[in-house]
């Protein structure tokens, strides 16, 4: 007290050093998981992939925490809702952008449950769950729930691929079908591996205080937007935990090499003990709108069928679906590989305002879409002409007669995939 | 040496009130170990006050009234699903929601203006009419005046968030009912659980009005005007918010004061995610802490003259 006393401005020091204190370890919480993780052997890249390959898994629950930053210009109907004021976050469409957090639950092919928590500030979320053959999907903003019942023959696969086909339902829309759990993620990155990829391992990293093996995966293919694919490995389960693509510094800023990725998921916390079965039942609550879905291996049925007016028909103007005789075809292959697809676009309007009550906020969308579509640079080339957007790991182009070009690659690969079309 | 000692004093006016602090004060010391008593005294003085004063009580009626329009609105219109503020199209399902569809209304401005108000007249308001000075003559240590008036904030904050909610369940289980509660995440609990989980959403809010309690405490000491530190606390408040709002500072979200209030939300998941929880008390527990010292450094060497 009497050096406070004599000393009054050293009072306060006192206030500060707290205030220092607190940041710096609340930063430090966060930095801990970046130092390296020790005591693991050394194992090669090879050996990594057979170790993911093999990896069985009993049970697992954790959360994940995604982030994109795609370089994408916020579409004017992100979140594919005609609902004002409505932040969706918890909105299975908002996945291209932002961060957002998913809790999963894993137990046995069969089971398997995802909950997308909304962002912070709106209390919402969406749970995909299935159980055995039942595919149920949740979403509580709207108290709407969707009931699929897969065909025998689906359930022999692992329960991230069922995650991921009922995603790409056509009631579920996924643009861009960006992956959400990381065994997802690292399978679909570890498929892309052919001889145009280097594959190394960058010694080991900590992602949820467990200590994982890195893999690290480079394009050769000179147009490939996509710098590097990290995926870490945990060292005792070999399961991904965490997958981050980096992207290509862009020529002019050289400076951000590899800054932070433009993509990530990652678990933040992970427990491989086997969650209890009560977590896949999923009875529809009262007040609740159900729907029965088909199951997704018939997109054309589907697309007919369409469970809720809206939301859903709008998206899927926006992401064509394979419902026509264009079906979309990949162009090149490898990390270079680019679909080339036709717009739907006449088909699109006729389909949106035959569905009843929501064909007014379609139509609306449709007219925003092509007005967000005007906005982009225009681009011409040998192969015609059109827009273009170019994000950070992927470009898009959607020609003037309708054809529309996606790819991680830069846009001269887009072009080239076009001519070559 | 009983309660009512105090309550002629510090009660009825402010002219009175310190004849009657100083009087007790006085009289307790020789005739007991002063330490103990005098600790919750003077904190159950200093609730007295707060409760005991006609504005603090017309404002815990105002923060009444939202839930109550809640609940009668949705029983004249049911919303449809998916439309209006977070919670109320759950509401008709079960009348546990109004409490949670109050609170999620009033913590952007009412419930801070309410803590705010309370925090910025601590200090400030016994400096303008004159009581501060005499608090102090009394042998009580600044140090336990500020630890004292905190405690005092952190109380009325749960109380204020606690009665809101209260209020709410009542009018909501008088107008909807109760019976199992749908979570976020579609499955269903029992009344027990539905009850717990609406208790323990107030009590998170409150905790963390408290931080925003402790910024008001130390603005407080820096001025004689009680309505411009309360002023100051909104402002900061609304401020917060704003920030928080805008993506490119999406660095600075998770340390404002504000950020993790909505995540009350999380308790509703099933199971509960108590991540973001934690840290939203962790966060305000800092921020409490920074902003007390702060009020201690800045007051413990202030020239008093109200």
């Amino acid at each position: 007290m009497s050096i406070f006393e004599r000393r009054p401005a050293l009072r306060w020091a006192v206030p500060a050093v707290a205030a220092v204190v607190l940041i710096g370890g609340g930063s430090a919480v966060s930095g801990l998981r970046a130092i390296a993780g020790a005591g693991l052997p050394d194992r090669s890249a090879a050996q990594l992939l057979v170790d993911v390959r093999q990896a069985r898994l009993d049970g697992l629950s954790g959360t994940v925490v995604q982030q994109a930053d795609l370089g994408l210009p916020d579409l004017p109907i992100a979140g594919a809702s005609g609902r004002a004021g409505s932040t969706g976050s918890s909105d299975l469409t908002s996945m291209i952008s932002g961060t957002h957090t998913v809790r999963v639950w894993f137990a046995g092919p069969d089971k398997a449950r995802m909950a997308l928590l909304g962002s912070l500030g709106s209390l919402g979320e969406s749970d995909v769950i299935r159980n055995g053959k039942d595919v149920w999907v949740w979403a509580s903003t709207d108290k709407t729930a969707t009931h699929y019942v897969l065909p025998s023959h689906e359930l022999p696969n692992s329960s991230d691929k069922a995650a991921g086909k009922s995603r790409a339902t056509p009631g579920m829309p996924s643009p861009k079908d960006l992956p959400i759990s990381p065994q997802a993620a690292a399978e679909r990155a570890l498929a892309a591996i052919t001889p145009s990829t280097q594959v190394t391992t960058s010694g080991t990293a900590t992602v949820a205080g467990r200590s994982a093996y890195e893999l690290v995966l480079k394009p050769k293919e000179p147009t490939s937007l996509v710098a590097q694919v990290r995926v870490a490995i945990d060292g005792t389960e070999h399961v991904p935990l965490r997958v981050q693509v980096f992207a290509k510094p862009v020529a002019k800023s050289a400076s951000t090499s590899l800054a932070a990725p433009v993509f990530e998921v990652a678990f933040s916390a992970v427990d491989f003990a086997r969650p209890d079965a009560a977590q896949f039942t999923f009875n529809p609550p009262p007040g609740t709108t159900v729907t029965e879905g088909k199951a997704a291996i018939d997109p054309k049925a589907t697309a007919d069928s369409k469970t809720k007016p809206g939301t859903k028909t709008s998206t899927r103007t926006v992401a064509p679906h394979p419902s026509a005789a264009d079906l979309p075809k990949t162009v090149g292959k490898g990390w270079g590989s680019v679909l080339v697809a036709k717009m739907p676009v006449s088909d699109a309007s006729a389909g949106t305002s035959g569905s009843t009550g929501a064909g007014t906020v379609a139509d609306k969308n449709v007219a925003q879409l092509k007005k967000f579509v005007g906005l982009l640079p225009k681009v011409s080339g040998r192969w015609g002409s059109g827009h273009l957007m170019a994000g950070t790991v992927f470009s898009a182009l959607l020609t003037d007669d309708g054809r529309l070009v996606v790819g991680a690659v830069t846009p001269e690969g887009l072009y080239a995939a076009l001519a070559g079309s | 040496m009983s309660a009512a000692d105090l309550t002629p004093g510090r009660t009825t006016g402010p002219a009175t009130e310190v004849v009657g602090a100083v009087a007790t004060q006085v009289a307790t010391a020789p005739t007991a170990r002063p330490r103990r008593h005098v600790s919750t005294r003077f904190l159950r003085s200093e609730l007295r006050l707060i409760f005991g004063r006609r504005r603090n009580q017309a404002g815990l009626g105002i923060l009444a009234v939202v839930p109550l329009i809640i609940a009668i609105a949705v029983k004249v219109s049911t919303p449809r699903a998916g439309r209006g503020p977070d919670f109320f199209a759950s509401i008709t399902s079960n009348g546990l929601f109004v409490s949670l569809s109050s609170l999620s209304i009033e913590l952007g401005l009412f419930l801070p203006l309410a803590v705010g108000t309370i925090a910025g007249d601590s200090v400030a308001g016994e400096a303008n009419i004159g009581t501060l000075r005499y608090l102090l003559a009394v042998p009580v240590h600044r140090t336990r005046m500020l630890a004292v008036k905190f405690a005092a904030i952190t109380i009325f904050s749960l109380v204020a968030t606690v009665w809101v909610s209260l209020v709410g369940a009542v009018a909501g289980l008088a107008l909807f009912g109760g019976g199992e509660m749908t979570l976020l995440s579609g499955t269903q609990i029992g009344m027990g659980q539905a009850v717990l989980r609406v208790v323990m959403a107030p009590v998170y809010l409150g905790l963390c009005f408290a931080s925003l309690g402790a910024i008001g405490l130390f603005i407080s000491t820096l001025t004689e005007q009680p309505i411009g530190a309360t002023i100051a606390v909104v402002i900061l408040n609304v401020m917060s918010f704003i920030l928080d709002a805008i993506p490119q500072l999406s660095w600075l979200h998770e340390w404002l004061p504000t950020h993790w209030w909505m995540s009350f939300g999380d308790l509703l998941r099933d199971p509960i995610v108590w991540g973001d929880l934690t840290r939203g008390l962790l966060t305000a527990a800092g921020y409490a802490l920074v902003f007390w010292l702060a009020a201690w450094a800045h007051f413990s060497d202030k020239d008093v003259t109200g």
